[in-house]
């Protein structure tokens, strides 16, 4: 990755390119004179045309209509600015949005722009990562043009000792943005992996940075699976993995679930600053596949079995043991027991 | 011997893959032990010394909990410094994956901003950073043990 942060406006969305394309959405699918739009953006005819090149480049179909001017027939599934931001209803989250073709990791890419003073609420996405990782180094597989790969900056006026909620409000929006979109049921296992069929669609990584009393800010990193097909799964997955096109049987637009991400992790966190945990702790408790099951948690500190109670104000699983004590979780895998 | 040297040498041994040092003289014997995380250190004097001894140990000798100060001076070892605590409940992971080196060793000058390590809270990953320039002077947890809020993670003495 080169040093230079990028800014918002300057990958992907140029203004020109976006202005281009407002005046034909404004169109709806009509034909637009190239002199109309060289006067609408004070450029020459030819830098209009020229422009119109690029845009055809990314994937946009904008035609030619002899003598007469443009028409924009149809618009690629490119996680852009200028394409994401259509239509997408949001108060906080999203109303930033940074789009790069690559980089390392979104997370490492929204942690250094937050250093650097990004707003709350600014999301980062990336095409492809040639470093996508998870917990503990290991990796994601990030290939370009199926996924999404998104990162979200967040600066909530919270103590950090409460910051671990927020891994509930990745995880219960990814649920809903994939019931919404793909229409498939998926159901979280504590205490944020989202599953379809059983199978791993997401990926999430949480980073912070604090002082004792303060967040200076939160980058939540989240991966989808989306039309990802099996022959771009690396072979050795330490969880059954799959994607939202494999399981619902056929392609999913990202436009749409990334827009969906964003307006329900906005209403979450919204409600979260507003009301605080509660609500957030129900939406996870209603879509948690754990809740009254009798499960087997393995970790660092050794086995433990019992029936889940619910989780506490940090988010740690509680867990009625055979000999009747209830017992806090802080970490270890869960396996449900049939 | 006098703290500075005694100060020399142990930094001396920490920076070598020497595990344990022992040095007899007519007046002092010191053995220098390498836990897995901290240095032990052992002071024994055949006659009683002079007021500075048991500062000399403490200033010397941080106390790992994992293996703790067999200290033959008075007053067991207590390592003095500031302590870097955690903001959260969870996880300490001293460095950035499992195969990875750690963050830092005891010893080692730290500089302000520099990475300590990790703890980890329901898959929330909280670099915690040096504050100030300082040294290690002792890890307070092993690898991957359950941290509490508050409980402290490292001695440093800033410097």
């Amino acid at each position: 990755m080169s040093g230079e942060l990028p800014r918002p406006d300057a990958i992907g969305s140029k203004e020109i390119d976006r202005k281009i394309l407002e005046i034909f959405r404004s169109r709806d699918g009509g034909v637009v004179s190239g002199e109309e739009l060289s006067r609408s953006l004070d450029v020459s005819r030819t830098a209009v045309w020229k422009h119109i090149k690029t845009l055809n480049g990314l994937g946009y179909r904008i035609e030619a209509v002899p003598s007469r001017g443009y028409r924009l027939v149809s618009t690629p599934d490119i996680l852009t600015p200028a394409e994401l931001s259509v239509g997408l209803n949001v108060a906080r989250i999203g109303t930033s949005l940074v789009f790069v073709g690559e980089t390392d990791s979104t997370n490492t890419l929204a942690y250094r722009l937050a250093e650097d003073g990004a707003v709350e609420g600014t999301v980062v996405i990336a095409d492809a990562q040639n470093r996508g990782r998870g917990r503990l180094g290991r990796q994601w597989e990030s290939p370009a043009g199926v996924n999404l790969y998104c990162s979200i900056v967040l600066r909530p006026p919270i103590m950090p000792l409460h910051a671990p909620q927020l891994t509930f409000l990745s995880a219960v929006a990814v649920a809903e943005a994939i019931e919404r979109s793909a229409g498939l049921a998926p159901v979280i296992k504590w205490p944020n992996d989202v599953l379809v069929n059983g199978f791993k669609v997401a990926g999430m990584l949480n980073e912070m940075s604090a002082e004792t009393e303060r967040i200076d800010f939160l980058v939540l990193g989240i991966g989808v699976n989306i039309n990802m097909q099996r022959d771009q799964f690396p072979a050795d997955l330490r969880h059954p993995a799959s994607s939202l096109a494999i399981e619902a049987g056929h392609e999913v637009s990202r436009l749409s679930f990334t827009r969906a991400l964003l307006e329900s992790l906005d209403v979450h966190y919204s409600q979260y600053r507003a009301e605080g945990y509660a609500p957030l702790r129900q939406a996870w408790l209603g879509r948690s596949a754990v809740m009254g099951r009798r499960v087997r948690v393995s970790g660092n500190q050794g086995d433990m079995a019992g029936t889940v109670e619910g989780i506490d104000e940090i988010g740690a699983l509680l867990l009625r043991t055979a000999d009747g004590t209830l017992e806090r979780v802080l970490a270890g895998d869960v396996t449900i027991e049939e | 011997m006098d703290i500075k040297d005694l100060k020399s040498l142990i930094k001396m041994v920490t920076e070598t893959d020497i595990t344990e040092f022992e040095l007899e003289g007519a007046e002092e014997k010191i053995r220098i032990k390498r836990g897995c995380t901290a240095p032990m250190v052992q002071y024994q004097a055949p006659q009683p010394m002079v007021a500075m001894q048991p500062a000399m140990v403490q200033a010397a000798a941080p106390a790992a909990s994992a293996a703790p100060v067999e200290a033959v001076a008075p007053a067991a070892a207590k390592a003095k410094g500031n302590e870097i605590t955690s903001p959260i409940v969870g996880t300490f992971y001293r460095a950035p994956a499992p195969d990875a080196a750690p963050y830092v060793e005891v010893g080692q000058i730290v500089e302000k901003g520099q990475v300590l390590c990790i703890v980890e809270a329901m898959k929330l990953m909280n670099e915690i950073e040096a504050e100030y320039r300082c040294k290690i002077v002792e890890i307070c947890k092993e690898n991957a043990q359950p941290v509490e809020f508050g409980e402290a993670l490292f001695i440093v003495e800033p410097l």
